[in-house]
């Protein structure tokens, strides 16, 4: 990296800060700007500041909104009895996406990491706790990924939601649509077992 | 060239997810003591991995690596337990990540230890099994500090020596990393009262095997005299407060 000259090289150590880039990409991206056009740079450069400046966390559900609140709490055709709880907001886009849920949504922006410090008061649970008093909800829907932090932060705030009135309900786990039994792990037949329901 | 792959049991003792779908994950393994690897593709490849890189999940790992200083690549693993039962448990799995932690900070890389091996498999089968997790805690956490060279003297008195069938104990001193008799118990920074009865229920703990720790009865007091005690000198020994522990403490606070 010595050979370039020192712009090239405040860029491509900036790129190396990305996450999943290495130097040699870095090198590659910063390579890809040098020579892209200049309005095409500015414009890169441009909507990298509109994030930082217009992003905000939604005040009710912590999603990322550019608004006051999020589109989704902010579209009076959303049921607000029902709260489906998401470890980051790529989860809640891929709900999203399905347009399987009416309902709102609580983005927690991380899961228990006992090993890595990452304890209930680096979670946004207060504030999920204290929503489910003022909107008269009526189900929350733990929806965090089906791995041992997943698991064990549906489970945390099941306990933070005990005692108070309003159904806690987890997703499903199972055989993926289309998927095989004979390829599927122990561990997951284990659950759909579990979740199996009536014909 | 690499040299053929490397097959082991082994526990997952740390991970962390690096890039778009690859984790670097550090394995106590029974033939080479801690293993750090790269899973490629493992949050995505259900087949490659079968849902094994998880916090204290126990598997048959396969890995190659050029030597034993450089980052292993892992190819395979089966899961031989994913410890359903601590998982479906909150207070189980803050435990077992406590016991991982500890080993992952009481063992350095490429130091072999069969002993911390199966310390780890017969503790995690006791919070599978359902035995009280906070016991189990104190036992394991002792236990580890013995076969890591850090054994904290509770037969005798640390400044005099006199055993304490004699004088009895009254504090536990953190910085030398023993107990102290009555007649030396002048109050000193870093002690801690403790009370002869936990004592000996301790050193008869630590030389049992994790199967037999089940039958052995503590009253609440024990647990508590033995659990600061312990915290403590883990602390003062690590130079910091575990990471688990404070999100132990974090939910406890909140509940
Ligand atoms: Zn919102
Ligand atoms: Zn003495």
């Amino acid at each position: 990296m010595t050979g370039y000259a020192p712009p090239i090289r405040r860029l491509i150590q900036e790129l190396s800060r990305f996450p999943g880039i290495g130097e040699k990409t870095a090198t590659r991206l910063a390579m890809f700007i040098l020579h892209t056009p200049e309005r095409d740079a500015a414009r890169l450069a441009e909507s990298i500041m509109e994030v930082k400046r217009k992003i905000h966390f939604c005040p009710v559900c912590f999603n990322l909104t550019e608004g006051d609140v999020c589109e989704i709490c902010g579209d009076p055709a959303r049921d607000r009895e029902i709260i489906c709880v998401v470890e980051d907001p790529d989860s809640l886009v891929a709900i999203e996406e399905s347009g399987s849920f009416k309902g709102t949504y609580h983005v927690l922006h991380g899961v228990l990491s006992p090993a890595d410090g990452i304890g209930p008061e680096s979670l946004r649970l207060r504030e999920l706790v204290e929503r489910i008093g003022v909107n008269s909800v009526r189900e929350v829907i733990l929806a965090t990924n089906p791995s041992v932090q997943g698991e064990s932060t549906a489970l945390l705030v099941t306990k933070l939601l005990q005692g108070k009135d309003v159904a806690v309900t987890r997703i499903a786990f199972g055989i993926p649509i289309g998927g095989d039994l004979k390829y599927v792990d122990s561990m997951t037949m284990t659950k759909a077992m579990e979740f199996r329901r009536g014909m | 060239m690499s040299r053929p792959p490397l097959k082991t049991p082994a526990f997952v003792i740390h991970f962390l997810n690096y890039g778009e779908s690859d984790r670097i994950v550090t394995f106590f393994t029974r033939e080479f003591g801690k293993v750090k690897g790269i899973a490629k593709g493992a949050r995505r490849s259900r087949k490659r991995f079968s849902n094994a890189i998880e916090p204290f999940s126990h598997a048959t790992i396969l890995f190659s690596r050029r030597d034993e200083n450089s980052l292993a690549v892992i190819e395979n693993c089966d899961v031989l337990n994913h410890y359903p039962k601590i998982r479906a448990d909150l207070a189980r799995t803050m435990r077992a990540s406590y016991m991982v932690e500890l080993v992952d900070q009481f063992t350095a890389e490429g130091k072999k230890s069969a002993a911390i091996f199966q310390l780890l498999e017969g503790f995690l089968g006791l919070l599978e099994a359902g035995h009280g997790a906070e016991e189990t805690t104190l036992f394991f956490e002792l236990r580890l500090l013995t076969l890591s060279g850090y054994e904290p003297m509770l037969e005798q008195c640390i400044l005099c020596g006199t055993t304490i069938d004699e004088t009895g104990v009254t504090l536990f001193d953190t910085a030398r990393g023993g107990i102290r008799c009555s007649k030396c118990s002048r109050g000193e920074e870093g002690c801690i009262p403790v009370s002869t009865g936990t004592v000996k229920t301790l050193l008869m703990g630590n030389g049992m095997a994790p199967d037999r720790i089940p039958r052995l009865i503590l009253s609440e007091n024990a647990i508590r005299e033995s659990s600061r005690i312990l915290r403590h000198f883990i602390r003062h020994t690590l130079g910091r407060e575990p990471r688990s522990l404070q999100v132990l403490d974090e939910i406890k606070k909140m509940m």
